[in-house]
């Protein structure tokens, strides 16, 4: 019974802050004391259906820059994790591999900013993924690399003996058995460029807006109806995923057991 | 590494827009400087806080939920704390436990306060008790399902039992069997998590004081102030924390590395 009980008080503690962000993003007044809000307008909402809002564009340019962080990275982490898993230092490698979530985005961006700015790449959205791409091609070889197990390196070399070319191999053989872990690979290097703040604000050099960023200035002017509106809209794609399958949030927790423990 | 050979060059006065030739008064400036020194502390602090405090509160709710972690919406609902960026998670602090937040207007309907003036504050106090509770209600969720995952492949109910028979009581039985596997186990998670938040930035920035204030937040803040003297300044305080943070890794690491390697080459 008070398992039970304390399962229950969990669960509507995980789902509060999203039932709060809700209520923020749509609330008009809220004043102290009151639990909930006292009048409620959707105005923001329905002008994020309107093509000209600027939300939408803001959200649209996040979304393609993740989605193209996110399919560099895997690519990249796909072929890179092939050769990382058979290194005689492969222990070492992976701690190596660390580092960029070791010293920090802010760290990061503060060490690439000078060179950024003499290839001019500081201020544009090319800039802010190349710095993305840091730590999603890290985050992605860290994944990948357990893909290659010798279950998967014997059916390779079962197929060139059988007389499979290169690419045969790599179209018929691997791609179909990393297709699971390449979706989960995609998913998290999204997220990780979604989630980004401290590299878009230091190499994007305050001309690169993202959600975050958006979310970031109408939080500071006060305006936390807005600031909810980009929360929501910020947590719209795990919690879709988390909808449609545990695994691609769950691989967070999986993956880096297993690429951690060797 | 090649970011480092940037910063190192910047802070000596080698490379930059104020450049003047080699130089380490920064380095000896930033260096006798007590804020670095309180900054890497208070990081230190808090990060060893959050996870301190996170990992308790996950062992505690492992051992009291039991296989009901696995069932029902709770077992989805753990991981609705993944799809929230820390930004959002700060907002979500500032709402949820400031003066006016709602834990005050919970405490004002109790009859416990009777103005926000009257809550006590959690948020931008140099204690980091913000910093705190916004890092344990991102990182508890996060440890609860790694916690669970190791009791499954370890299988940990099998040996606990075995440790029952044996004659050990339940609290023995945890402390000596089921404890050291799941830190053991979890030990590379942890490490790594450690070091992410001793570098935290958007919590620190939202919920934290000005002072004392994270490393992130006094690199960023020195970075971008209006004088521009100020920014190798900035590059040494990275480059130290860098270099901490990457030796901190490598220690926690290191017998790992070599354990590989050693399977590896056998």
């Amino acid at each position: 019974m008070i398992r039970r009980a304390l399962a229950w008080t969990l669960s509507v503690l995980l789902v509060m802050p999203v039932i709060l962000l809700v209520l923020l993003s749509v609330a008009r007044h809220w004043t102290w004391p009151a639990l909930l809000p006292t009048d409620l307008q959707w105005r923001q909402w329905q002008e994020l259906t309107a093509a000209s809002s600027t939300l939408v564009a803001v959200a649209l340019r996040s979304l393609g820059l993740s989605v193209g962080v996110a399919m560099v990275a895997t690519i990249l982490g796909f072929l890179s994790s092939r050769s990382v898993a058979r290194h005689p230092r492969q222990g070492q490698l992976l701690v190596l591999l660390h580092l960029p979530f070791a010293v920090s985005p802010v760290v990061l961006g503060v060490s690439l900013l000078y060179a950024f700015l003499r290839l001019h790449l500081a201020g544009h959205i090319a800039g802010v993924m190349l710095a993305q791409l840091i730590f999603a091609y890290a985050y992605a070889v860290i994944l990948l690399s357990g893909f290659w197990n010798s279950q998967v390196l014997t059916l390779a070399e079962l197929a060139i003996s059988l007389g499979a070319k290169r690419p045969q191999v790599w179209f018929r053989v691997l791609l179909p058995l990393a297709r699971p872990l390449l979706f989960v690979c995609l998913f998290q290097t999204f997220m990780i460029s979604w989630f980004d703040y401290a590299l878009t604000l230091l190499i994007g050099d305050s001309q690169v807006t993202t959600l975050t960023v958006t979310l970031y200035q109408y939080f500071s002017s006060g305006d936390i109806r807005l600031a909810a509106t980009c929360a929501l809209l910020l947590l719209a794609p795990p919690l879709f995923a988390l909808g449609i399958n545990h695994r691609l949030l769950s691989a967070t927790v999986v993956t880096r057991l297993e690429a951690q423990s060797d | 590494m090649a970011g480092l050979a940037f910063m190192l060059l910047y802070s000596t006065g080698v490379i930059g827009l104020l450049a003047t030739g080699f130089t380490l008064r920064y380095w000896s400036h930033v260096l006798i400087d007590g804020q670095t020194w309180i900054s890497l502390a208070y990081s230190a602090l808090l990060g060893s806080a959050s996870l301190g405090a996170s990992l308790v509160l996950a062992l505690a709710l492992q051992a009291a939920l039991g296989v009901r972690l696995r069932t029902g919406a709770l077992r989805g609902l753990l991981f609705l704390p993944m799809a929230i960026p820390p930004i959002v998670a700060a907002l979500l602090s500032v709402q949820m436990l400031g003066n006016a937040g709602l834990l005050s207007r919970v405490a004002h309907a109790a009859g416990l306060v009777a103005r926000p003036e009257d809550f006590p504050a959690l948020l931008y106090t140099p204690a980091g008790l913000g910093i705190v509770i916004t890092h344990v209600m991102l990182v508890t969720p996060f440890l609860l399902l790694m916690l669970d995952r190791i009791e499954r492949h370890a299988l940990l109910s099998d040996l606990e039992q075995m440790a029952r028979t044996l004659g050990a009581s339940p609290w023995q039985a945890w402390r000596r069997v089921c404890l050291p596997v799941l830190l053991r186990a979890g030990a590379p998670v942890l490490s790594v998590y450690l070091v992410v938040l001793m570098g935290a930035y958007e919590v620190p920035l939202l919920v934290g004081a000005q002072y004392p204030s994270m490393i992130s937040v006094l690199i960023q803040r020195r970075f971008s102030q209006f004088d521009m003297g100020t920014r190798p300044e900035a590059y040494v305080l990275a480059s130290i924390y860098a270099c901490l943070a990457a030796g901190l890794l490598l220690v926690l690491f290191a017998p790992r590395a070599r354990r590989s390697a050693q399977e590896h080459g056998a």
